[in-house]
C-alpha cells in the first residue's frame, strides 16, 4: 500500500462483500447538512469511509481508510503537548509530526483536549439508530424541498450491511434516498439495497481498462458490469464523471463515454468540474501521495465538454 | 427581473428614473435647520404660550409647513420636500434636539454618518440652545429636579436602557387610505361632525380644532407645490417639462384637499402628508405600510379608463420611493450606537391578505417589487407578507430576488403575525391588516398608535449584576438589588432565580420612567396631524398621545436573549452537569476579563445557540420568555395598551455590548451582543436547517412587537435554480412551523471586506442591518466589522 495513512485499515474483502466492521455501526468521516449537489431538494449527506479505489486525483483522502484516523494540521499547533498528557497511549510525538500512527487507535481524547483544534478526528463511528436519530433533524426540510438523505464516500456500499440497517429506518418516514457509489462493489451486495433506494449517482469515470487501472488502482470491468446491471434493473441510475484535467476529459473518454451510456439506454451525464482541496488534506494525514494538483493540470472547457457529449445525444449538467 | 447587479439598472423612460436617483444618491446628508427655527419662532412668542397645548403644536407645524423653503427638482414626478437640502434631516429642538445640538461641532468631523452644516447654520442652531435647554420632553418626565437630573443622566449612559420616547413617538402607519378617499376638506368636515359631542374650552375640543388647523396647513402646504409649479411652467422652455410641470400643479392642487381623482394624485397626496407627519414629531417609522394595497382601486381604475398603463405607474412608484431617501435622521452620536446607519423606518409592505383573510397579492405588489429591486436604495424598508396560500408565482418572485442577492424585502409570515394579534387584542379583521412600521413591528394599519420602539432594554447587564449581588463587576456600588452571592448559589435556580429578581426590577423602573416620559408627551408635545390619520382620535376627540387611536400598544425591546441564554447554559454545563468548575471561580474569572486562557477556550468551546441543540437551545427560549413575561405582569401604558416585547436590537447589541462586562460563555467584556435572535458571530457551525431548528423552538406568538431573525448566505450557494429552490425549502419550513420574520442578506465577505478598506469603491452597497438596509459606509467601524464576521452560510 502507497498510503501512509493505511496502516490500519485492509482492505475491503471484495470477494465475500461482507464489511470488515461487522454490520451495526459504520465509520462516517462527515456529516453535510443543507448539501445542495448531491441529489435534488434540501439534503443531508452522510460521507461513509472507506474506499476500494485509490484515484490519483482524490479529492477526499481523507475518506480512503476504513477506521477512524486523527489528522493533524502543522500550521494550527502551538507545541503546548496538552495532548501529550492527555494520551493514554503515549502515540504523541514531539518533532515535526505528533502522531505515533503504530500506537495510535484513534481513540479521539488528543483532539477533544486539544484547544488549537490541531488534531482532529476524521471518522466518528456511529450505531444506526443514532445515524437516523441525527438524519431525522432535518425531515422538515426534506418533505418542503423535495429533498432527503445521501450516501456518499468513501464508498458506501463498503458499509452495506450497515445501510440495509439504516435506509429502512428513514423510509418509513418517506424520506428519499439517494447513494452516490463508485461502482465498485460486489452486485450481491447491491440486490437487495437498490430496493430500497430511490436514486444512484454512479462514477464513470475511465473506459481504457489499462489506464483506469493506473489512474484509480481498480478494474474497471466489475464497475461496468454493474453499470449495465443497474441500468437494466434500476429506473433512477443517474450516471456522473468526475472531469479530472488530461485524464477524464480527454475526447476520447467522452467519446467512449457517451457511447457506453447511450448502449445502456441513458440520456445524460452529470459533470463534477477537478478542484485541487483535496491536496491540502494529503499533509494532515501524512500521506505519501503525490498531489495531483502539482501537476499544473488544465482543465478542459467545459463548454467543449457539453459539445461533445451533445454531439452523441447526452445532455450535460455540469455542476459549478 | 431578477438583477445580479442591481444598481444602475434603466427603469424606463428614458432614464429619468436613474437620474433622479442619482441626483439623490449622489447628494452629501446635510442638517436643515428650518424646522428648528420655525418651531422655536413660534414658541418664543410669549403670547402662543397662552394657548392650549394641541393648538400650540399644529400652529407651529402650520408655521413650518408654510414657510420652510420648497424646490421642485429637474424630472421630478411626485414633488415635495422635507428639507430645505435634497438630502437632509431636521432638528427637533423640543424633542431630542438638544443633545444633538450639542453635538452641533461634531456632526461634520465625526467618523460615522457625518452630516453637513455651515458656520451660520450652525450659529443659528446654537442661538436656540439657551431657549430650550429646560423646555425638551425628557426635561418634563419628572418633576422633582433630584428625579430629572437622575433621569437624564441616566437616559445619557444609558447603560441598562434607553427609552427612545423621549424623542418623540411616530411609528405609526397612518391612514393614507383615507387621507386620499377624503381629502384633508373630507376631515375637515369630520371633524366639525365630531365638536358638538364635546364641550367647548375643553381638551378635547382643542384638539379637534388643533386637529382642524393641521389639516388645513397640510393642504396649504401642498397648494405652494402647486403655484410653484405652474409658475415654473410658465417660465419653462421644453414644452415637455412644461407639460409635465402642468400637470404636477393641478396634482398638487386637487388630490390633498379634496381627495385623490387618480393614482398619480394619491401619491402626491400621500408624499405630502408623509413630509407634515416627519415634521410634526419623531421623524421615524412612518410608514406608508400597505401601498399596494390602499392604491390598488386608482391603479385598476385609472388603467381601465385609459389614463394610465403599468409603466407610468411604475415610473410614478419609483419616483415616490426615491423621494423618501430624501431623508436622514439628525441623531447624537449616543443616538447613533443604537440606531445606526442613517434609518428613517419608513416601511413599505406588499402581500399579504385582505380583511377578509382572502390573499390580497396583486399588479402593485409585483410593480412594488420590481421597483425595489432595480432602485436598491436606502429608503423606503420594503417588505412582503407570506402566508401558506398565497400564490406559488408571488413567493417564487420573493425567493428570485432574494436569491439574487436584493437583500430586500424583509419576509412577515401572517400565519403566525396574524394570531399573535389577535392575542394582543386586535381584532381578526384588523390583524390581517397589519404592516410592520420602523424595523419590523407589527400593527394594524392606520389603527394602532403603537409606539414600537418605546425603549430598549439591556438583558445580559441583568445577568452580571445577578452573579454579583446586584453590582456591575468591579464595582463598589450596588445598582440592582441585593439577591443571593454567588457563593451560595448550590443550584441552577438559585442562579435562575437571582437573575429573575435582577430583571423584575431593573424592568420596573424602565416602566415607571417610560410612563412617566409617556405623561410628558401627552402634555407638552401633544400631535394632532398624526392623530387625524388613526381610527379613533377623531371619533374619541382624544390625541393620540392621550390613548386616542384604536390600538394603543407600547413595544420594549428584549436586546441580546441569545447571549444570556448561551451563558445560562454555560454555567449550568460547567458548574451543575460537569462540575469542571465553581461558581465562584467562574464570577472571579468574569471580573478578571477571563484572563485564563484554558478557561477561556473551554467556555469559549462550550455548545452554543444556533446548532440545533435542544438542551442549549432551551436557554435562549427561557431568558426571552422570562423578559416577555416579567414585562407583561408590569402593566398597562398610561395610554391604555399593553407593553409588547420585541426581540430585535437595531444596533443597541453593539452598543450594549461595549459597557457590559465579561459573560460565562467565553464572551470577554466590551463584545457586541448577537443581534436580534441570530446566534453570536460565527457560534452556528451547522449550516442553515440546523440554524432553523433552533430559531423555531421560539414561540414567537408570544413576541408581538416583533422579532429580527438575520440569515445570511454567500452569493454562491444560492446561484441559479437549485438556490433559489432551495431557499424557497428553507424558508417554507421555517414558515410553516411557526417562524416570524425572516431577512435573507447575500453579501460576498470579500466585497465586505474590500469595502471596508477601500469605502470609495463601494458608495452605496447595501447591506442588511437589523431590520433594515443601509449603506455599508454608513455603519460604524464596528459595525462593519460585525457585518463581515457573521456567519456566512454555505452549503456544501
Amino acid at each position: 500500500m502507497e498510503f501512509g495513512m493505511s496502516r490500519s485499515h485492509g482492505l475491503h474483502n471484495m470477494e465475500t462483500g461482507v464489511t470488515p466492521t461487522g454490520a451495526v455501526s459504520a465509520v462516517v468521516f462527515d456529516i453535510q447538512r443543507f448539501s445542495l449537489h448531491d441529489g435534488p431538494g434540501i439534503r443531508t449527506t452522510v460521507f461513509l469511509k472507506g474506499c476500494p479505489l485509490r484515484c490519483v486525483w482524490c479529492q477526499n483522502p481523507e475518506s480512503n481508510g476504513m477506521q477512524p484516523e486523527i489528522a493533524f494540521y502543522r500550521e494550527r499547533c502551538v507545541r503546548c503537548f496538552d495532548c501529550k498528557a492527555i494520551c493514554p497511549r503515549g502515540a504523541i510525538l514531539s518533532g515535526e509530526w505528533r502522531v505515533d500512527y503504530d500506537r495510535c487507535n484513534a481513540c479521539g481524547e488528543c483532539c477533544t483536549g486539544c484547544r488549537q483544534q490541531a488534531l482532529v478526528l476524521v471518522g466518528k463511528r456511529w450505531d444506526s439508530a443514532s445515524l437516523a436519530r441525527e438524519l431525522i433533524k432535518d425531515l422538515d426540510f426534506y418533505r418542503d424541498s423535495g429533498g432527503g438523505v445521501t450516501f456518499s464516500g468513501g464508498e458506501p456500499m463498503m458499509q452495506v450491511d450497515f445501510l440495509m440497517q439504516v435506509i429502512p429506518n428513514l423510509r418509513a418516514r418517506g424520506i428519499h434516498i439517494n447513494l452516490e457509489t463508485s461502482g465498485a462493489f460486489p452486485w450481491s451486495a447491491m440486490e437487495q439495497l437498490m430496493e430500497m433506494t430511490d436514486l444512484i449517482y454512479f462514477d464513470v469515470k475511465l473506459m481504457d481498462p489499462v489506464l483506469h487501472l493506473t489512474h484509480t488502482r481498480s478494474d474497471n470491468r466489475m464497475i461496468h458490469d454493474n453499470f449495465r446491471r443497474l441500468s437494466q434493473g434500476f429506473r433512477g441510475l443517474q450516471p456522473r464523471m468526475p472531469l479530472i484535467p488530461g485524464i477524464t476529459d480527454t475526447e476520447r473518454n467522452l467519446i467512449e463515454t457517451a457511447r457506453f451510456l447511450k448502449t445502456n439506454g441513458h440520456k445524460s451525464i452529470h459533470c463534477l468540474p477537478y478542484h485541487s482541496f483535496g491536496d491540502a488534506k494529503l499533509a494532515r494525514i501524512q500521506s505519501n501521495r503525490e498531489p495531483f494538483g502539482k501537476r499544473n493540470p488544465v482543465a478542459a472547457d467545459p463548454q467543449w465538454v457539453t459539445a461533445i457529449f451533445e454531439k452523441e445525444g447526452i445532455d450535460v449538467v455540469i455542476y459549478r | 427581473m431578477s438583477s445580479s447587479t442591481g444598481n444602475g439598472r434603466k427603469l424606463g423612460e428614458g432614464d429619468r428614473i436613474g437620474r433622479l436617483k442619482a441626483s439623490v444618491q449622489n447628494a452629501p446628508y446635510a442638517v436643515c435647520t428650518e424646522r428648528a427655527l420655525l418651531w422655536t419662532d413660534y414658541f418664543q412668542k410669549t403670547h402662543h404660550r397662552q394657548k392650549p397645548i394641541a393648538i400650540q403644536i399644529a400652529e407651529a407645524l402650520r408655521q413650518v409647513l408654510l414657510q420652510k423653503s420648497i424646490t421642485i427638482y429637474p424630472d421630478e414626478l411626485i414633488v415635495g420636500n422635507f428639507t430645505s437640502k435634497r438630502v437632509g434631516g431636521s432638528i427637533y429642538p423640543e424633542l431630542h434636539g438638544v443633545p444633538v445640538m450639542l453635538d452641533l461641532f461634531r456632526l461634520s468631523r465625526r467618523k460615522t454618518n457625518p452630516l453637513r452644516i455651515t458656520p451660520k447654520e450652525m450659529r443659528q442652531l446654537m442661538a436656540i440652545i439657551p431657549f430650550w435647554a429646560f423646555r425638551f420632553v425628557a426635561f418634563h418626565a419628572y418633576r422633582r429636579p433630584l428625579e430629572k437630573i437622575r433621569f437624564i443622566a441616566n437616559q445619557l449612559r444609558a447603560h441598562f436602557y434607553l427609552i427612545n420616547e423621549c424623542g418623540g413617538i411616530s411609528h405609526l402607519a397612518p391612514d393614507y387610505e383615507k387621507l386620499i378617499r377624503m381629502g384633508t376638506d373630507g376631515i375637515k368636515a369630520q371633524v366639525e361632525a365630531s365638536k358638538p359631542y364635546s364641550a367647548e374650552g375643553s381638551e378635547s375640543r382643542h384638539f379637534l380644532e388643533a386637529v382642524a388647523i393641521a389639516a388645513e396647513g397640510l393642504a396649504l402646504f401642498g397648494e405652494r407645490y402647486g403655484k410653484l409649479a405652474t409658475d415654473m411652467a410658465r417660465a419653462e422652455s421644453d414644452p415637455r417639462r412644461r407639460a409635465e410641470l402642468e400637470t404636477i400643479a393641478g396634482v398638487c392642487s386637487r388630490g390633498l384637499r379634496h381627495g385623490a381623482a387618480n393614482f398619480h394624485e394619491a401619491l402626491q397626496a400621500i408624499f405630502f402628508a408623509q413630509i407634515a407627519i416627519n415634521l410634526e414629531s419623531l421623524d421615524n417609522a412612518v410608514s406608508p405600510g400597505r401601498m399596494d394595497q390602499y392604491l390598488y382601486p386608482y391603479y385598476v381604475r385609472d388603467l381601465s379608463e385609459g389614463v394610465l398603463d403599468r409603466e407610468t405607474a411604475k415610473s410614478l412608484v419609483a419616483a415616490f420611493c426615491i423621494k423618501l431617501s430624501e431623508i436622514i435622521p439628525v441623531f447624537s452620536q449616543q443616538l447613533i450606537n443604537f440606531h445606526g446607519g442613517m434609518f428613517n423606518g419608513q416601511v413599505l409592505t406588499v402581500g399579504g391578505t385582505d380583511r377578509s383573510g382572502k390573499d390580497a397579492v396583486n399588479e402593485l405588489s409585483y410593480i412594488f417589487l420590481e421597483v425595489m429591486n432595480e432602485l436598491r436604495m436606502r429608503q423606503p424598508n420594503f417588505h412582503a407578507r407570506v402566508h401558506a396560500d398565497a400564490p406559488p408565482e408571488y413567493h417564487q418572485t420573493l425567493h428570485t430576488l432574494l436569491a439574487g442577492g436584493s437583500n430586500s424585502p424583509a419576509l412577515y409570515n401572517d400565519d403566525v403575525i396574524v394570531p399573535a394579534m389577535r392575542h394582543q387584542g386586535y381584532t381578526l379583521e384588523d390583524a390581517r391588516d397589519y404592516t410592520a412600521v420602523g424595523c419590523v413591528e407589527p400593527v394594524s394599519q392606520g389603527k394602532s398608535f403603537a409606539s414600537t420602539d418605546a425603549a430598549l432594554f439591556n438583558l445580559p447587564i441583568v445577568l452580571e449584576m445577578a452573579l454579583n449581588q446586584g453590582r456591575r463587576f468591579g464595582s463598589p456600588i450596588r445598582t440592582g438589588i441585593a439577591t443571593r452571592p454567588v457563593s451560595e448559589m448550590t443550584h441552577m435556580d438559585h442562579v435562575l432565580n437571582a437573575f429573575e429578581a435582577q430583571l423584575k426590577e431593573m424592568l420596573g423602573r424602565l416602566v415607571r420612567d417610560l410612563r412617566a416620559v409617556e405623561i410628558a408627551n401627552r402634555k407638552h408635545h401633544p400631535t394632532p396631524l398624526t392623530s387625524m390619520l388613526l381610527k379613533g382620535c377623531i371619533e374619541s376627540a382624544t390625541c393620540s398621545t392621550a390613548g386616542g387611536a384604536a390600538y394603543n400598544f407600547s413595544g420594549i425591546q428584549c436586546v441580546a436573549p441569545i447571549d444570556v441564554g448561551d451563558a445560562l447554559y454555560a454555567i449550568e454545563q460547567s458548574v451543575f452537569v460537569e462540575k469542571r468548575m465553581h461558581l465562584r471561580q467562574i464570577v472571579a474569572l468574569l471580573k478578571r476579563n477571563i484572563d485564563d486562557s484554558q478557561a477561556f477556550a473551554y467556555l469559549q468551546g462550550l455548545a452554543k445557540f444556533g446548532n440545533d441543540d435542544p438542551a442549549v437551545d432551551r436557554w435562549s427560549v427561557y431568558a426571552a420568555e422570562t423578559f416577555e413575561k416579567t414585562l407583561r405582569e408590569l402593566g398597562d401604558t398610561t395610554r391604555g395598551g399593553a407593553y409588547t416585547t420585541g426581540l430585535y436590537s437595531v444596533t443597541a447589541h453593539e452598543f450594549f455590548g461595549r459597557i457590559t462586562g465579561a459573560l460565562p460563555h467565553g464572551r470577554k467584556k466590551g463584545q457586541a451582543f448577537a443581534s436580534g435572535i441570530s446566534p453570536g458571530n460565527g457560534m452556528d457551525r451547522k449550516g442553515p436547517t440546523a440554524l432553523l431548528n433552533s430559531v423555531n423552538r421560539f414561540d414567537f406568538k408570544r413576541f408581538a412587537n416583533g422579532i429580527n431573525f438575520n440569515i445570511k448566505f454567500d452569493p454562491h450557494t444560492l446561484r441559479g435554480d437549485t438556490g433559489v429552490a432551495a431557499l424557497g425549502g428553507l424558508l417554507k419550513t421555517y414558515f410553516r412551523r411557526g417562524g416570524m420574520q425572516a431577512q435573507v442578506n447575500v453579501v460576498d465577505p470579500d466585497v465586505l471586506i474590500q469595502a471596508r478598506k477601500n469605502p470609495r469603491l463601494y458608495p452605496n452597497l447595501l447591506v442588511r442591518v437589523s431590520g433594515y438596509s443601509a449603506y455599508f459606509n454608513d455603519l460604524s467601524p464596528a459595525m462593519k466589522d460585525e457585518v463581515i464576521r457573521r456567519t456566512c452560510l454555505s452549503a456544501g
